[in-house]
């Protein structure tokens, strides 16, 4: 298997909720608790896997917002994982995902350079190196409905924007519509042949209006009036 | 490998141990410099020591030191546990040689084969160590500044240049100011090529990162509104003007100081 | 989703579930209602997700639904009631603990004497609450009209604008048909109450190869992801939808049958200026409309069905009065070339061709692209229709329409866009949610008297539809502190929650003894003039008493406003209680299925706090309300499940829909059933009767719903709603302001001319009124806010999760504006109104109108509150626009004073704000104003998963220790080439 993620930039409202329902579940997940630093402090942050970043393309009036989650790729040449001298970062080879080993990890940070994608964090406490998990600890439990042996961030997404899947399956959801919307990777310039697809914004049909203009328009009119009974 | 002080006094003193060994092994070896069996001990006493002290002040600034050993485990792929491997490895060596040169040195006998062999190996390891070190950095294809083989050969004369100035301090003889010169010159010149080439536009950018590739991309809102791991360990990856200072200053330092 | 089978080599068991439950309850991280499914672990919650089966968010959660673990677990949580130390000041938060038999004993006392002597003293306010069916029955049996919930700041003009249109409205009350419709066009909206259902309808559309618009001078969110993003100049788009409907007209693209059938465009309206009667609707002796019939060349009743009525005529009736159709005033009225494209670009910014093209985009969709959903119906008048025809074009509005002094006639422009396109609660156009459609207004009258120990005759809020319903005195002056249905604002439904403080404090019209607020954070951010009102708060007069004696605030945490507070009731958390979405209220009606919903306490609270719901039973018991005693004196109900189950508003009809009559079989309406709560919690904790298929378009016109409505209460009679284009109720009005009225009419200049301006029985375009009074070149941008999806007001700054994403808010501003102006990225500047001016940190874009900037709502905080630390960014760097918000217009000269409002219903005029702006001095960073730091609650605690690490605080919040899965050494060395 190859297992990852699509997400669909056309619907994207960039609502967050991928990020915090990550969030949620990893605190108390396989490498959890994730920290956060000075949480009702100054400064507040801490550990996630998954954060939506906003950018604009383009000039005032010609520009558009896109919204855009980012968390880990799950590369096929995951550099992260060659430069690791402990072992501890690791891809499966029975699924593709990317982990980090808690109790091996020396906390060098590393994997973190050789990541173009930011998707790795070191925890502070912990003292190693954390990452998104793809949710292996909902994937494969079967003690959840099959319907939930889903990521988090994949369930919780309300605008359907998130896709998990199967990318060896050329009939699986991600393959497919990886190829009906001309799915993406990120730098691919850099060859890590990420796992994760982004779907580019559609366009949109444009709407005939010839059907439904008048040639002629007067500002004054004398309506005929429609026998119209009531 | 965010450039800590520790990272940098890391490079800076491991190298200069490391070169220092080397440029002593070749002195002992040659003669060349013509410099007393004393002054050669004196200065793989200190290259040992730079190493060490090099070598406690990396493995401190690890976030989970207690794992540090297991750095040794993937050889096969990762130029920091091969830089590790090749680090320990040199100390028998070394040890060895600087034991031959005590014994020379105190005039009990002659510099034996062994001690010869054991010296080239050290100082092999010595240059095999410092271009891994150098070799961390240029296997990152993320940061192309360091992406190339100029990082090892930049690291390896920087070593080098360092070793020859200590040499020379510990020693002045015509020949070993010369080196140092020649070296420094030759290390200024590496350097500038490598400034000149990184100055150049880079590979990836915020378009092919993102994406889009028609129109400017700019980045609205980050997701965060504090220092996060990411901004404090590449911040200063992400700033264009906060690398060139800090490039300028590893030049500054590295080159006109002494 | 992936057939993610066994995983090849066996997982550790990452989870005990034999530790875990999980419960169905209901979200209340905001106003959205979602189902949600909470994990438990020994009484803390391990996950919060989605409830598949629910009619709101249909299994997904939203950032904040998804972050309820650090609501639970904040520092802010009250913990015990608090009285205010004798000698302490209000606002320095200097409180005592006090038990709840005291607290409730003191607060009891004091009503007690109120509601003896003089009902009105009590003014009882409440914020982003979902129980105004019980505080508003509360405040009828105490017996004082001073009672409003949040709709007066809210978005009454989008309630009102509709329901005195259509029957329903945007907002909670109606929903685009996501499933059909095929051209969407979002009006100022960046998030709204249907925070999930939006976000799950646009994607469906786009999934459908539908088209959305987004009509916003903003372009973050929902606005990111339209095909067409219409960037408008904030207060003008009653101009840019008249201008459609101008396009409209010329092109002759408008829905003749619709308007015949189900609106009032083909009455007959008198025209005759100046006199008494003039452009009120013809009528027959038995009152009934009169409409031109073109088979009987005669005047018939309008509202009978054997009739071909004239849209579009102009006459004279028998007695020789000048009459013509609503409709050809309308056409009149928009043909003029004041509302052309092209004058519409002068005063929108939006390009005249964009502006025709969008126009006959919607045309095309509506009637060259009409669906059709082939159910056979039965119309008002008996009549089987064998299809239901769709004009599949939608659309939402919220705040960006409504937060304008002109929001109301917007409001009512935008529904004639959609009227005129046939687009009302037919497939794929705009539908109601049960209980709407209602006549049109609603019936209900607000009530205008108050006597002691006895309930109110009627709601203290409904809908007026005369001078004669106002809530005045013989003088003409208001009745209710909050002067709502007055001449100030006489359409104002929701009341005026923003101007209860400002009155109360200047005695105006009348001083009262109590204000008692509930999940209302009234000294901050749903006030405007934040730092004045602050003052007011606390102000006392000459002999050192309070000039508002006695504030008792019902709140969750620790906000800006409880340190106002004498008393202060601390209520649970939404994991922790008993609650209903009621039918009664607002409920969570999708367009196909009548739904309501409870909440249950799936969490045992660990402080001394109570649910609001109880003390607010607990209250109407003590003080003996008819409603909650016998004739004996004892309490009809033992606390708030009891009263849920068995308080009946009518026979049958009760708080509760589902599960009703003895045996739980009967729905809608029954007998009380004792094991409702059960039925519920059984049930996922909502309540869903789809509608059958013939029930579900034209309600306003469909006999069997019509009919079912009246049945289960939700209208009072089965008669065909007529949609309103001409508004009678309004002409009525202005009928008073011009003099010509017999009834009640006001006796100040600036009332009359309001009326006589704004009350124009069809929507216009007007400036709004700040615009109007300012110095526009002074004060050339205009400041609005918007909602982060992931926060709710001011609730989410203690969440330590969410507040990571946004801990500080920046002024948003066009870039190449900023560069002319030579105002950089991130530097400090000064903004400054009318009002007063607030320092604030830059941030250049691309995706704004150059007029306009704006900022997150309601990030900034004081410092202390919300138990954050005293140097939370949020209250060193983040800052509130509601300083430069005035709830009073610049005064002119010799002018009364007169309400930031919609003239109309009296909503707050947020978004009228114009703002001068330019840099501060080098160095002066940080925002400003500043306040004293609060002090914490007593015995304040940081959550117990927060501890120090090299001299800072971490939280680690887990249920669990981690269950590592762990790499094979064997595979560490082999693995990998050489
Ligand atoms: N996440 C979250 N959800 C919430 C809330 C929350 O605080 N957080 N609050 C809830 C409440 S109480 C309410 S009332 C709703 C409000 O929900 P919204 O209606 O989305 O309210 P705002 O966030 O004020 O959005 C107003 C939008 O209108 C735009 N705008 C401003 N002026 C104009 C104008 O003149 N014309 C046009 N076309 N657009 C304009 C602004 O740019 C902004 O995008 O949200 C509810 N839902
Ligand atoms: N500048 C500007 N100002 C605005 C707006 C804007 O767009 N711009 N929007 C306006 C709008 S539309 C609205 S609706 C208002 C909203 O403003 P408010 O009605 O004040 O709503 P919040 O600030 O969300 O919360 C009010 C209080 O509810 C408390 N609370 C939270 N949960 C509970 C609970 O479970 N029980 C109890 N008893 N209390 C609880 C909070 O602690 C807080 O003190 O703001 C208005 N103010
Ligand atoms: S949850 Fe979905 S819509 Fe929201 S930010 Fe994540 S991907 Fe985008
Ligand atoms: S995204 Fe980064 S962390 Fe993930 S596999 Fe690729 S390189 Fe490694
Ligand atoms: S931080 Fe941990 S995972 Fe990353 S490279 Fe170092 S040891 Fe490997
Ligand atoms: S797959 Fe799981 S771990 Fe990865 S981003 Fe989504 S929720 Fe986070
Ligand atoms: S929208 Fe989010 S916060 Fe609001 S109720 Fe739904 S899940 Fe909860
Ligand atoms: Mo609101």
């Amino acid at each position: 298997m190859k297992l990852g993620l699509v997400i669909d930039l056309d619907v994207c409202v960039g609502c967050h909720a991928c990020a915090v329902a990550c969030k949620q579940w990893n605190t108390s997940g396989t490498t959890g608790a994730l920290s956060d630093y000075e949480p009702y402090g100054k400064q507040p942050s801490g550990v996630w896997f998954n954060r939506v970043r906003n950018f604009e393309v383009g000039d005032y009036p010609n520009n558009k917002t896109i919204n855009f989650p980012m968390s880990c790729m799950h590369c096929e040449d995951a550099a992260c994982v060659t430069v690791c001298p402990t072992g501890a970062s690791y891809k499966r080879e029975e699924d593709g995902i990317v982990l980090v080993d808690q109790d091996k990890c020396m906390g060098c940070n590393y994997c973190s350079w050789a990541c173009p994608y930011g998707a790795r964090e070191l925890d502070r406490v912990s003292g190693t190196m954390k990452k998104c998990t793809l949710c292996i600890d909902r994937i494969y439990d079967q003690e959840l409905e099959p319907i939930d042996r889903q990521p988090s961030c994949v369930i919780t997404c309300p605008s359907h924007a998130r896709y998990f899947g199967d990318f060896e399956d050329p009939n699986s959801e991600v393959s497919t519509i990886v190829r009906e919307r001309g799915g993406r990777t990120l730098m691919p310039e850099l060859g890590y042949n990420p796992t994760n697809k982004y779907l580019p914004p559609r366009v949109a049909r444009p709407v005939p209006t010839d059907d439904v203009k008048m040639d002629l328009v007067s500002k004054v009119k004398n309506w005929v009036n429609k026998a119209i009974s009531k | 490998m965010h450039p800590a002080f520790s990272v940098i006094f890391f490079t800076v003193t491991s190298g200069l141990g490391y070169g220092l060994m080397t440029l002593a092994v070749i002195a002992q070896l040659t003669g060349f410099g013509g410099i007393s069996e004393q002054s050669v001990l004196i200065a793989g006493i200190a290259s040992l020591i730079f190493i060490t002290l090099g070598l406690l002040s990396s493995t401190l600034h690890l976030a989970n030191p207690k794992n540090a050993i297991r750095a040794f485990s993937r050889f096969r792929t990762s130029w920091l546990s091969r830089e590790g491997v090749f680090a320990v490895l040199f100390y028998p060596f070394a040890l060895m040689f600087l034991f031959c040169i005590w014994k020379v040195n105190s005039g009990e006998h002659e510099m034996g084969v062994g001690g010869m062999v054991a010296g080239v190996i050290a100082a092999t390891l010595a240059m095999v160590t410092i271009f891994s070190t150098g070799m961390i950095y240029a296997c990152l294809k993320t940061i192309r500044q360091w992406n190339t083989a100029l990082t090892p050969a930049n690291y390896m004369t920087l070593g080098l240049m360092l070793g020859a100035l200590f040499l020379a301090s510990l020693q002045a003889t015509a020949q070993t100011l010369n080196l140092a010169m020649a070296l420094i010159v030759f290390a200024g010149v590496m350097k500038l090529m490598y400034y000149a080439w990184i100055n150049e536009p880079t590979g990836s950018t915020i378009n092919s990162a993102t994406g889009f590739t028609n129109g400017k991309v700019r980045i609205l809102e980050p997701g965060h509104t504090a220092d996060t791991f990411l901004t404090h360990e590449f911040g200063h990856t992400v700033l264009p003007s906060k690398s060139f200072i800090l490039r300028s200053l590893v030049f500054i330092f590295g080159f006109i100081v002494p | 989703m992936a057939k993610t089978s066994q995983a090849a080599k066996p997982l550790p068991k990452f989870e005990d579930h034999s530790k875990q439950e999980t419960k169905y309850t209901t979200c209340y991280m905001c106003a959205c209602r979602c189902g949600i499914k909470v994990t438990i672990e020994d009484n803390k919650v391990r996950f919060i997700q989605g409830n598949r089966d629910h009619p709101v968010n249909h299994g997904v959660l939203c950032a904040k639904g998804n972050a309820g673990i650090m609501k639970q677990q904040s520092p802010a949580k009250l913990r015990k009631p608090l009285l205010r130390k004798q000698n302490a000041e209000r606002g320095q938060a200097e409180f005592e603990e006090i038990s709840w038999d005291k607290a409730l004993d003191i607060l009891t006392e004091r009503l007690q004497k109120i509601r003896e002597t003089d009902p009105k003293k009590l003014a009882y306010f409440t914020g982003r609450d979902q129980m105004q069916a019980l505080t508003g029955l509360w405040s009828s049996q105490f017996g004082t009209i001073n009672w409003a919930a949040h709709g007066g700041f809210c978005s009454v003009n989008m309630a009102a604008g509709g329901l005195y249109t259509m029957g329903h409205a945007f907002w909670e009350f109606g929903d685009p048909d996501w499933d059909r419709t095929k051209y969407f066009m979002m009006w100022g909206v960046a998030e709204d109450h249907a925070s999930n259902p939006i976000k799950i309808g646009i994607e469906k559309l786009k999934r459908n190869g539908g088209k959305f618009v987004a009509i916003n001078p903003v372009r973050t969110g929902y606005q990111a992801v339209a095909d067409e993003w219409v960037g408008i100049r904030p207060g003008t788009d009653a101009m840019l939808a008249l201008s459609m409907i101008h396009v409209l007209l010329q092109n002759e693209q408008f829905d003749w049958e619709f308007l015949i059938r189900y609106t009032n465009a083909p009455y007959l309206v008198v025209n005759t200026p100046g006199q008494k009667g003039d452009g009120l609707i013809l009528r027959n002796e038995d009152g009934q409309a009169l409409a031109w019939d073109l088979d009987k060349e005669d005047f018939v009743d309008a509202t009978q069905i054997d009739i071909k009525p004239a849209l579009f005529w102009e006459g004279k009736t028998a007695e020789g009065t000048p009459v013509r159709t609503s409709m050809s005033i309308l056409a009149e009225k928009y043909l003029d070339s004041e509302y052309s494209p092209e004058n519409a670009e002068k005063v929108c910014g939006v390009p005249a061709e964009q502006i025709e093209r969008l126009a006959l985009e919607m045309a095309h969709i509506a009637f060259k692209e009409t669906i059709t959903v082939d159910v056979e119906w039965t119309d008002w008048a008996g009549r089987k229709h064998d299809k239901f025809i769709g004009r599949p074009v939608s659309m939402h509005a919220m705040r960006g329409i409504s937060a304008h002094s002109n929001g109301f006639q917007t409001c009512r422009a935008l529904h004639f866009l959609q009227i005129l396109l046939g687009t009302i609660d037919v497939p794929g156009g705009h539908l109601a949610k049960a209980p709407y459609p209602k006549h049109i207004p609603p019936g209900i009258k607000p009530a205008k008297d108050c006597a002691p120990n006895t309930p109110l005759s009627s709601p203290p809020l409904g809908f007026p539809t005369c001078p004669e319903d106002l809530v005045i005195d013989e003088d003409g002056n208001p009745k209710r502190i909050d002067k709502a249905y007055s001449w100030d604002a006489p359409m104002s439904s929701h009341g005026m929650m923003h101007m209860v403080i400002t009155n109360a404090w200047k005695g105006d019209p009348y001083r009262i003894d109590t204000l008692m607020m509930f999940m209302a954070n009234m000294s901050w951010n749903s006030t405007m003039n934040t730092s004045e009102i602050m003052k007011m708060l606390a102000d006392k007069d000459e002999d050192g008493e309070h000039k508002i004696p006695f504030i008792v605030i019902s709140d969750a945490f620790h906000s800006e406003i409880v340190n106002y507070a004498d008393l202060v009731l601390p209520d649970t958390t939404y994991l922790e209680r008993f609650d209903t979405v009621s039918m009664l209220d607002r409920p969570i009606s999708e367009p196909h299925a009548a739904c309501d919903s409870i909440r249950h306490a799936v969490l045992t609270p660990d402080r001394d706090v109570r649910p609001w719901q109880e003390v607010q039973v607990d209250l109407a018991t003590r003080l003996k309300f008819p409603a909650f005693t016998n004739e004996d004196g004892t309490p009809k109900f033992k606390d708030y499940k009891d009263f849920i189950i068995n308080y009946e508003k009518s026979p049958g009809i009760g708080f509760l829909a589902g599960w009703r009559g003895k045996d739980g079989k009967s729905h809608l309406r029954g007998e009380p059933n004792p094991n409702q709560w059960e039925a519920y919690i059984e049930n996922g904790a909502f309540f869903k009767y789809e509608l059958p298929e013939h029930m579900r378009f034209y309600r306003f016109a469909n006999k069997d719903y019509l009919e079912m409505s009246k049945e289960v209460g939700w209208n009072g009679s089965a008669d065909q709603i007529v949609i309103e284009l001409y508004s009678e109720t309004l002409q009525r009005f202005r009928l008073a302001g011009q003099g010509l009225y017999d009834g009640p009419m006001p006796t100040k200049e600036e009332h009359k001319q309001r009326l006589i301006t704004y009350f124009d029985p069809l929507p216009f375009h007007y400036t709004p009124l700040e615009e109007q009074r300012i110095d526009t070149e002074e004060y050339p941008f205009h400041a609005v806010n918007q909602r982060p999806m992931y926060m709710y007001h001011s609730w989410d700054s203690q969440n330590a999760w969410l507040r990571q994403i946004t801990a500080q808010n920046y002024l948003f501003m066009n870039r190449q504006k900023g560069e002319e102006m030579g105002i950089e990225d991130k530097s400090w500047v000064w903004v400054e109104s009318h009002n007063g001016k607030i320092r604030v940190q830059i941030k250049l874009m691309e995706g704004v109108e150059p007029n306009t900037v704006w900022t997150w709502n309601a990030i900034g905080k004081q410092s202390g509150a919300w138990g954050l630390k005293p140097d939370a960014d949020e209250s060193q760097k983040g800052f509130l626009m509601n300083h430069l918000i005035s709830e009073l217009l610049p005064p002119k000269q010799g002018e009364m004073e007169i309400t930031n409002s919609d003239p109309i219903t009296g909503q707050a005029a947020w978004y009228d704000l114009k703002v001068k702006i330019y840099p501060a001095h080098e160095g002066d960073e940080g925002s400003d104003p500043q306040f004293a730091t609060i002090k914490p609650i007593p015995n304040a605690t940081t959550p117990d998963h927060v501890k120090q690490h090299k001299g800072q605080d971490v939280g680690r919040y887990q249920t669990h220790e981690a269950v590592n899965l762990k790499r094979p050494l064997g595979d560490i060395l082999t693995r990998g080439k050489k």
